[in-house]
């Protein structure tokens, strides 16, 4: 049975739920709110890699399991498969979305070009971490859904121009 | 008839185990169900010999015996669906079928927010659709 | 056809090698057989195999055989092809010859003879018998061989060869064995062409109704035997299983009611590895052959080329399923078959596969991957035989001696009972060994297991025996269905095979001679049912009959011989398991070893295999099975007395599901522990009860401490114990988060504490500790002599609720100690003074910082001038908090709202010993103290002239309160503050005569300044003058319709009195009063809050009616006017410009000589010389020349002297200006003028001019 749920509540639900985390319950350490909101999509991507794997012969190696992540998993998630992939085959892989669908919407208030190169501006660094709130919880179904695969690795994401978005995976050996 | 259905977890930890028969005696179908383990390590750790079906979920009939049948299934996430049948031939295809459906079921279970995942699988409506899907499946 | 069949049996047993045909010419064979014999086998032949690709075979036998010989000879030619594997493939003709014209004449012409016959393969061998030394023989020698190579060899084959007996020539071996190789590989091949037409042929025609199995197995197997006999065994095992496969066919071709077999005597014994076991002939019956011998047979060639072929593996894999497959064909006849034949035919055919198996196995010529495979067959062969003999034990009453585990239950139980047509009766002669049986049956007691574990045993019979014995016996007879159908009900009756369609459900009875299962059953009545006892021996009796294995047979004898051969079995398995992938059937089996150890009490053996098999099933959390096992280690464990690993299987089993196990159980678990732990234990290892007793920081914010304090910490301990527990003591380790590295220390609670099964919550004593954050470390404790620990942290719940991604959480910290930090302040309540040597009350603040002051202790200790009234209670009221310096403000509401706020927050409370112990309500809010004091000073204070100005000096109103507040829980907490309270007189007094009247009055002006906050009411003022002085008309006292006279807080006011000169008093004469003394009777209305106040006492009875007025005295020093004065001061008039601040001017006084002191008595040595001072107050003036000097002046009368002195004005407005004094001069000699103190005008500065600062001298 198919159910699908409207995307303007998935996306009003991302936002709440970094606003909770990053606003409210841990206001002063946002590393923690990052931990928990990743942990939380960690449980989403453990539970959706169940249904999404299924009627599907087991992947032979890491490669296929990323693979699958860019297509199926992707297009089922946001409707779209991952842009680009690239890998140095020694575990890391660079998952690139040229239009992150939850970043669709997000927008910077523009900074001086200047000051866009170097990160350390206070203006721009906290534009990145607000950015930077909601993708940990992309980060943590990737990474939820590859562990219920069989393969511990870590996530992490970086937005160098909006929308556009890169997962970096690396497996731990 | 089937008389035991098994779902056991990536680190063969037992999540659910069900047997149908009328007597006590489910521990005999614990010990078949946790030994058959043994034949799907076998089965996925060499994969030389369990040649082209190395990575079809269904792996097929574990045991040779002559007086019942056990049949695994493996999933993408590790997870192993056991079933023990005491019928004589079985047809693959219908074998197949029956873990698709008993694989739903499964998946519906664990998506459930509540469940705990590498925990034993408590849902009652799990249980209730898993005996549906056991009935209607009388081999021969 | 088939009646060659039996001829072709002998046939093939004859003859095993390739035969090669010596036609011998010239009777050279006698002396060259022995060179040829020990020159084959062939080293090295290359052959080609059915796929026609050449194949290196070694070692191929070959046998020689003389042409005139019988085996050559008398053969029917229509024979030929069906026996051709035994024709030969190789004729090799013999010949020699030393003369040219005898070869042409005589030798060639019956070589032409011979080799004509082109069937054959053919070469020759030219032997030359001449001797290397007689040249001329070996000349003629090679014409001959040159003659005959150039005869018989053509050029795409040579087929000639010179064999010199004497000659040294070696290669000829070579040369003949490359021959005969050629000739064998194209006869081999061409015979193979021609079976497989035949073949071919044969098998188009399968299935028509001509067609005939036995001439197709007769062509396949000779083929299969051309190979083998080539060498090329792979072919030869195709051919097998091409064979194999089409009989398959034939044989589940329905229609034709095929004999099965398997009634000859031995046929019990499985023969699949004994080609030879019985004669083809016996196999095959016109021409259909019996499946019971001929698959077997079959098996046992396949076998046999594997074990040629060197692969075991295979012929154990093959072996295996063909046991599986071969035991179903044998169930579809196990109804005509002799009783239970199936069940001895599987153990007997696993256990010849093991020996031929095990014996051709070696390790490592195969992949690792293989030999563990080989190994989990034998494994399997191993368990499959120990699965039947179990049956065949249980049928024959030895079933009370199998352990009902869930291995026994799963292969028995879902194993069908045997279904022979008529179940084996009782012999006539049989009531003793039913006696025995019933013996041994009443003895047999279920051993009860250890805890008093009560478990229905686990089945080992697919249904109960009692009924289906009876049932098949009945069987025969008609009707009792309704047995039969609830035979059928339920999956442990057996009936998933019964229902089965293929089981021929209507087989009518064999003839009694076949199935010797069951001699007579017509005697014994049908209707008794048969008892147990009786079914055992019956089927004892039926397997003597089907046995024919003797060794077999023994270990059914008796029990004993049963259990070694079990265990045997058993054993086998399990250590060819072990070897195998399959570690868990390794594992389970060895628990099965156990149990028979238990059973002949070698405990350390069975401990030793148990601990295994739990630690397989606690490793990934099967606990049903584990909870079956357990309990046998642990009564191991009781019997080794081995207490440490007891009690350790007692708290696992307390820690499984609690499903699992009755409460009844588990309190006998506990119990156990309860009673080891109190008993005496050797070496007592601390016991890890993690799994059962966790524990847990109670909900909400960590308890938060301030640095020294100590407190009580409460931990939510939840106990998996059945029963409540004693814990003879429990401490709980602390950790801080910041330093991880030290164990942090561990508390101890108090006494010994019982835990409830579930939630405790127990509460430890907390010594101060160091500022951080703790998080709990680990519980130890004591039961008994049991020192346990748990450092399972639960998360605020049972320990199975735990969260699965706790590892991201951190553990909640349970304890916060902040750093150091001000927990109180004191504080003076007021800064103005208060009245110096009357009751005062002292106001001290107390502000918790919030923390509390429950119980605080304030030691109060007065400094020196300074006493505590304590004949009246100490007063404490709540303090309002208000913005800082509105004094005033405070003080109205503090006492407006004391009366009517709650009383709870103002009381009186008593000094005892210089302590005040704080009362209940004081401790969160801030409160003041009212401390009354009295401050003591003995000198009395003197008024000064208004000439020079007030000097008080602070420190000597000064007063000091050591202060030291114990708090805290246990007083841990000190605070110690010294405050400074200020004490004054009312009034600073300064006089000045205003006015001189005539008649000698003086107006004397006393100016009060009062120098407290609070309103001063003189009542009445007089003066008690010094001598030489009298009061003007009045009594001394001012005008006293003025009093009350009320002077507000800072403000001055001034009483008048008129005083005039004693006429009568004469100059020089001595004074006895020095100075007078100003008597103030006034009354003060104060507020404490603000300052001074009314004294205590007044204070506390408030009414104003009877007031008690305060009397002030102050000195005062009044000066006569100087009567005779013989020098005067005159202060010279200033520059009309007038004085600016910081602008130098000259101050002159004229100093002049008014009489001669000659006479006077003020005399002294220098008449001409006078002694002045200027004085002037530094604050106003800076004097820059001489402040002290000689001037002279000459003695006679109205002889002058200007002084002057250099000085800047250093503050603007009218300040008094130096004065000069002549200070060895008596004043009363000396007039000023102006007489009194005056002021001049001193002008602020230019605002250019810059001027001097002043400094302190």
């Amino acid at each position: 049975m198919v159910r699908e749920v409207a995307e303007s509540c998935v996306d009003t639900m991302l936002m709440e739920m970094v606003a909770m985390y990053s606003g409210r319950f841990y206001a002063n350490k946002p590393e923690l709110a990052a931990r928990r909101i990743e942990a939380i999509g960690y449980q989403v991507g453990h539970q959706l890699s169940e249904r999404y794997t299924m009627e599907r012969p087991r992947f032979s190696d890491h490669l296929e399991a990323i693979k699958f992540i860019c297509k199926d998993f992707w297009s089922e998630v946001f409707k779209k498969q991952i842009d680009n992939l690239k890998t140095n085959h020694r575990g890391t892989f660079v998952l690139q979305d040229n239009k992150f669908r939850w970043l669709s919407r997000v927008s910077v208030e523009p900074s001086p070009e200047k000051e866009t190169e170097d990160p350390s501006t206070p203006g721009e660094s906290k534009a990145a971490q607000a950015v930077s709130m909601y993708l940990y919880f992309p980060c943590g179904i990737i990474r939820g859904v590859l562990s219920n695969l069989g393969i511990p690795c870590a996530v992490s994401a970086d937005i160098s121009s909006l929308p556009t978005c890169s997962f970096v995976i690396r497996v731990k050996a | 008839m089937i008389v035991c259905v098994a779902v056991v977890g990536h680190q063969n930890n037992p999540l659910y185990i069900q047997s149908f028969t009328e007597a006590d005696d489910a521990l005999k179908l614990h010990h078949i169900v946790h030994c058959s383990l043994d034949v799907i390590d076998e089965r996925v750790n060499n994969p030389k010999k369990s040649g082209t079906t190395l990575n079809e979920a269904f792996l097929g009939l574990l045991y040779p015996t002559l007086n019942y049948k056990v049949y695994g299934y493996l999933t993408n996430t590790k997870v192993k669906f056991i079933m023990v049948t005491t019928d004589l031939d079985v047809r693959d295809t219908d074998v197949r079928s029956f873990f698709r459906k008993f694989h739903a079921a499964y998946v519906d279970a664990v998506s459930n927010p509540f469940h705990v995942p590498g925990k034993k699988i408590t849902s009652r409506t799990f249980g209730e659709s898993v005996g549906n899907i056991v009935r209607s499946y009388t081999f021969n | 056809m088939a009646n060659y069949l039996a001829q072709f049996q002998t046939i093939k047993h004859s003859c095993d090698r390739v035969v090669a045909a010596v036609e011998d010419v010239c009777d050279l064979w006698p002396t060259v057989k022995g060179l040829f014999e020990e020159h084959q086998p062939l080293k090295r032949a290359f052959l080609t195999n059915k796929t026609r690709n050449p194949v290196l075979v070694e070692n191929l036998p070959v046998e020689f055989i003389l042409t005139t010989d019988a085996r050559l000879r008398s053969r029917f030619p229509q024979e030929q092809y069906l026996f051709w594997f035994r024709e030969p493939y190789a004729t090799i003709v013999l010949v020699t010859c030393e003369d040219l014209d005898e070869f042409k004449n005589i030798l060639k012409p019956r070589l032409k003879l011979i080799v004509q016959n082109d069937e054959r393969e053919w070469f020759i061998v030219f032997v030359s018998k001449a001797h290397p030394s007689n040249d001329q023989a070996t000349k003629s020698v090679k014409k001959v061989y040159a003659k005959l190579e150039v005869d018989f060899s053509s050029k795409k084959r040579e087929r000639c060869c010179k064999l010199d007996i004497h000659g040294p020539d070696t290669n000829f071996w070579e040369d003949l064995e490359l021959k005969i190789t050629e000739c064998i590989r194209n006869t081999l091949d061409r015979r193979v062409q021609f079976y497989e037409d035949e073949i071919r042929k044969l098998s188009e025609q399968r299935f028509m109704p001509i067609w005939n199995f036995c001439n197709f197995f007769i062509l396949k197997e000779s083929l299969a035997f051309i190979f083998e006999m080539a060498h090329l065994h792979e072919d030869a095992l195709r051919e097998y299983d091409e064979l194999e496969l089409c009989y398959l066919e034939t044989v589940n071709m329905p229609g034709k009611q095929r004999e099965f077999g398997g009634f000859d005597s031995e046929d019990d014994q499985a023969a699949l590895l004994k080609p030879g076991f019985k004669p083809l002939t016996q196999i095959v019956q016109d021409d259909s052959f019996r499946e019971f011998d001929f698959r077997q047979y079959l098996f046992a060639c396949q076998s046999r080329l594997l074990f040629k072929l060197n692969r075991p593996f295979e012929v154990s894999s093959r072996g295996y399923s063909f046991v599986i497959s071969f035991a179903k064909a044998l169930t579809l006849h196990e109804s005509v078959l002799p009783f239970c034949m199936r069940e001895v035919w599987v153990i007997t055919a696993c256990l010849a596969l093991l020996e031929a198996t095990a014996s051709n196995h070696h390790d490592g010529v195969v992949a690792p991957d293989v030999d563990k495979e080989f190994y989990r067959l034998q494994g399997d062969l191993y368990s499959l035989s120990r699965i039947k003999f179990m049956r065949l034990g249980y049928l024959i009453g030895y079933g009370t001696d199998i352990e009902r585990s869930p291995l026994n239950s799963a292969c028995l139980s879902m194993l069908p009972w045997p279904k022979p047509a008529v179940w084996p009766s009782l012999p006539p002669d049989a009531s003793s060994e039913v006696l025995e049986k019933e013996k041994t049956i009443l003895q047999a007691t279920s051993r009860t297991k250890h805890f008093g574990i009560q478990r229905k045993a686990l089945p080992l019979e697919p249904s109960v025996l009692l009924r289906v014995a009876n049932r098949r016996r009945a069987s025969l007879s008609t009707g009792n269905l309704p047995e039969m159908f609830d035979g059928r009900q339920g999956f442990n009756e057996g009936s998933g095979l019964e229902a089965s369609p293929r089981t021929p459900s209507s087989l009518k009875a064999p003839p009694m001679s076949r199935t010797n299962s069951s001699p007579g059953n017509f005697e014994s009545p049908l209707d008794r049912p048969m008892r147990l006892a009786e079914i055992f021996v019956a089927a004892e009796h039926a397997l003597r009959l089907t046995i024919s294995d003797h060794d077999l047979l023994k270990t059914l004898s008796s029990i004993q011989d049963f259990e070694t051969k079990y265990l045997n079995l058993t054993k086998g398995a399990a250590e060819n398991y072990h070897r195998s992938w399959w570690k868990r059937h390794g594992v389970v089996l060895d628990g099965e070893i156990a149990a028979v150890c238990f059973k002949h009490e070698k405990y350390d053996l069975a401990a030793n295999s148990y601990e295994k098999v739990c630690a397989l099933y606690a490793g990934e959390g099967w606990q049903d099975l584990l909870a079956e096992v357990l309990p046998n280690l642990a009564e191991c464990q009781k019997i080794l007395n081995d207490q440490a690993g007891y009690m350790s299987s007692c708290v696992r089993l307390l820690s499984l599901d609690k499903g699992l196990f009755s409460s009844k159980e588990r309190q006998a678990f506990q119990s156990e522990v309860v009673n080891i732990a109190h008993s005496e234990i050797k070496n007592p290892v601390p016991l890890d009860v993690s799994s059962l007793i966790t524990f847990s920081g109670n909900t909400g914010p960590p308890l938060q401490l301030c640095d020294g304090d100590p407190g009580n910490l409460s931990v939510t301990v939840w106990s998996g114990f059945p029963d409540d527990i004693t814990l003879d003591s429990l401490s709980l380790t602390l950790v801080a988060t910041s330093n991880t590295d030290e164990g942090g220390q561990a508390l101890k609670s108090s006494a010994a504490t019982v835990l409830k099964p579930g939630r405790n919550t127990i509460t430890f004593a907390l010594p101060p500790q160091k500022p951080g954050s703790y998080v709990l470390g680990v519980v130890t404790g004591q039961i008994g002599r049991l020192r346990f620990r748990s450092h399972n942290f639960s998360k605020g719940g049972p320990a199975d609720s735990d969260d699965f991604m706790s590892y991201e959480k951190p553990t909640r910290p349970i304890l916060k100690v902040s750093k150091p930090r001000a927990l109180v302040d004191l504080a003076a309540a007021v800064s103005s003074a208060l009245l110096i040597n009357e009751a005062q009350w002292i106001g001290i603040i107390v502000r918790p910082i919030n923390y509390s002051l429950k119980g605080a202790i304030l030691h109060v200790d007065t400094g020196p001038g300074l006493k505590i009234e304590d004949s009246y209670g100490i007063e404490m009221e709540r303090y309002m908090e208000t913005d800082s310096d509105a004094g005033a403000s405070t003080a109205e509401t503090s006492v407006e709202d004391s009366p009517d706020s709650p009383e709870r927050d103002s009381e009186v409370l008593q000094l005892s010993d210089g302590k005040i112990v704080f009362s209940e309500w004081a401790s969160t809010v801030s409160s003041i103290l009212w401390v009354p004091v009295r401050a003591l000073s003995e000198k009395l204070p003197r008024g000064s002239s208004s000439v020079t100005p007030l000097k008080q000096d602070i420190l000597e109103g000064m007063r000091t309160v050591a202060l030291k507040l114990e708090f805290g829980v246990h007083h841990n907490q000190i605070f110690e503050r010294t405050i400074a309270a200020h004490f004054t007189d009312p009034f600073d007094v300064t006089t000045r005569v205003a006015n001189k009247c005539n008649g000698g009055t003086l107006v004397l002006q006393v100016m009060l300044h009062s120098l407290v906050k609070a309103n001063l009411i003189v009542q009445d003022a007089w003066l008690d003058l010094q001598d030489g002085f009298v009061h003007g008309k009045s009594d001394g006292r001012p005008t006293s319709t003025f009093f009350p006279l009320v002077v507000s807080p800072g403000s001055r006011a001034a009483v008048v009195f008129s005083i005039s000169l004693e006429k009568t008093m004469s100059s020089g004469k001595d004074l006895q009063l020095q100075e007078s003394i100003l008597n103030i009777k006034y009354e003060i209305h104060g507020d404490r809050a603000a300052g001074a106040h009314k004294p205590v006492d007044a204070d506390q009875s408030g009414a104003d009616t009877e007031r008690r007025d305060l009397v002030f005295k102050s000195a005062i020093v009044l000066q006569r006017p100087v009567l005779d004065p013989c020098l005067t001061v005159g202060f010279l008039p200033l520059p009309s410009d007038g004085l600016r601040v910081g602008k130098l001017i000259t101050m002159q006084w004229r100093v002049e000589r008014l009489k001669d002191l000659k006479g006077s008595e003020a005399v002294d040595q220098q008449h001409d010389e006078v002694l002045y001072e200027v004085n002037a107050n530094s604050e106003n003036w800076m004097v820059a020349g001489r402040k002290r000097g000689f001037v002279s002046l000459s003695e006679e009368q109205g002889s002058r002297v200007v002084i002057s002195i250099l000085c800047v004005p250093l503050v603007a407005g009218y300040v008094r200006p130096p004065q000069l004094g002549l200070p060895e001069v008596e004043e009363a000699n000396v007039s000023s003028n102006p007489p009194g103190p005056h002021l001049v005008c001193v002008l602020p500065p230019l605002l250019s001019s810059s001027y001097c600062v002043p400094v302190k001298l």
